[in-house]
């Protein structure tokens, strides 16, 4: 089983670590639905531009976004060919039963590889630049304007709150847990697809026993603490907004500002 | 549905599903299997999401799942609204078949095939198609040898795990 690393956050201060969360995980969320904006080379251009301007505002060394990038890059190459032989349209170069390679082809696989590829690489300048704590808390934000329609916001934060706080204190415990039944002989790597399947019980049931006890335990420390609901609660951290999110705002306006000017109607 | 019995308030719902959604979000990142047919664990956590917290909580607590983790892990495909719903639908379905219902064997096979089917094959497909601009078929082909192994899998580790996690007692 592979080796996680919790939390992908790497410390630094330019210019894009000063801006609010909230700010740059609606920028980041917009910023993937305005690729859907570029149909043509230029626009193309214009938005892999402003993509590599915001991961050079982070400061941070290129090998940070290769590592973001290089998980995927076997997936995005494989998809990028299978797209390659399946559009048809324009110049024919090569055609045989069901596949062929054309010139509509081509254009369409390198437009999917530069999507595929923008996309990760902003998406990994919002992971690495921002605490999980911070995104979580933007996200709370975020989820607000559901009130209107009944959403039980505050239970929501809470529960954010609480698997954010405990992801780390699990996995520590599962591999605890795997470890301690792996000293009296159990094998999680070996055998039949069935096998494998399994040995996930003695893993999942001491962990779900775990969390149970966990949540008997916390609920009755909370309480204790005088915990009697979302409502009617101070906030300790509170999220504020800076002059360096007028920036950004203005950075993707233009951006938009200039894909719809250039962008084939 | 023993754990509901012994979670009181509240409160301690709502911390249960937090600590049920770490767990969706750590066993996410697990997979077994060769390299051939490589499967997630998530799903485990789906079906532990329906099987205790019905289809309201359920799906509250799939979509948490998929922020949380992108939060701390960052989400590998971007950051997309459709991978959203999709966590969210996963626990949906199960929770229509398993939840307040006594464990069966047709209950488990009829709610992972509807899963791989509208969510794994139909939605998540769709968000790759309207995302990149994908070919739909070149997608399905790329998708589909996966997604008919997995399933079978996937029962039989529900199967073990319903059976097991039904006899979880807490004495406290």
């Amino acid at each position: 089983m592979s080796k996680i690393i919790i939390g992908r956050y790497i410390p630094g201060d330019s210019l894009v670590y000063k801006m609010d969360p909230r700010g740059k995980l609606l920028i980041t969320i917009l910023f993937i639905l305005t690729i859907f904006l570029a149909n043509n080379p230029i626009t193309y251009a214009i938005i892999t531009l402003f993509c590599f301007l915001a991961i050079i505002a982070t400061g941070l060394k290129a090998r940070v976004f290769w590592n973001g990038v290089k998980p995927l890059i076997g997936l995005i190459f494989f998809t990028s060919l299978l797209q390659l032989f399946f559009m048809t349209g324009g110049k024919v170069f090569w055609h045989w039963w069901i596949f062929s390679i054309s010139s509509y082809g081509i254009v369409n696989a390198i437009y999917i590889f530069v999507r595929f590829t923008l996309i990760i690489l902003i998406s990994t300048v919002m992971t690495v630049t921002t605490m999980p704590l911070e995104i979580a808390d933007a996200m709370e934000w975020l989820l607000k304007p559901l009130k209107v329609v009944k959403v039980p916001v505050d239970k929501i934060a809470l529960v954010i709150s609480i698997a954010l706080r405990f992801v780390p204190t699990l996995f520590d415990e599962t591999l605890k847990i795997m470890n301690a039944q792996r000293s009296r002989g159990a094998d999680f790597n070996d055998g039949g697809l069935i096998k494998r399947a399994k040995a996930i019980a003695p893993i999942l049931i001491p962990l779900f026993i775990h969390s149970l006890e966990t949540a008997i335990d916390l609920s009755t420390a909370m309480e204790s603490r005088g915990y009697r609901g979302s409502e009617g609660r101070t906030k300790y951290r509170v999220l504020n907004w800076s002059k360096y999110d007028l920036i950004s705002l203005a950075y993707f306006v233009l951006l938009v500002g200039l894909l719809l000017i250039f962008r084939t109607h | 549905m023993n754990a509901k019995k012994i979670l009181r308030t509240d409160l301690q719902q709502m911390i249960f599903l937090g600590m049920i959604v770490a767990m969706k979000i750590i066993l996410s990142q697990f997979s077994f299997g060769s390299t051939i047919v490589k499967v997630g664990l998530g799903f485990i956590g789906s079906v532990l999401l329906a099987y205790f917290f019905g289809p309201v909580w359920g799906t509250i607590g799939g979509g948490i799942s998929d922020l949380v983790s992108s939060a701390i892990f960052g989400n590998q495909g971007g950051f997309f609204i459709g991978f959203t719903l999709t966590a969210m639908a996963g626990p949906l379905i199960y929770a229509l078949f398993l939840y307040n219902h006594p464990v069966k064997i047709w209950r488990i096979v009829a709610s992972t095939i509807l899963v791989t089917i509208i969510v794994n094959i139909g939605m998540n497909t769709l968000w790759l198609h309207l995302m990149y601009g994908m070919n739909f078929n070149a997608l399905l082909v790329q998708r589909l040898p996966k997604e008919m192994i997995a399933p079978w899998v996937q029962m039989a580790v529900i199967y073990i795990v319903l059976q097991a996690v039904s006899r979880v007692k807490i004495k406290k």
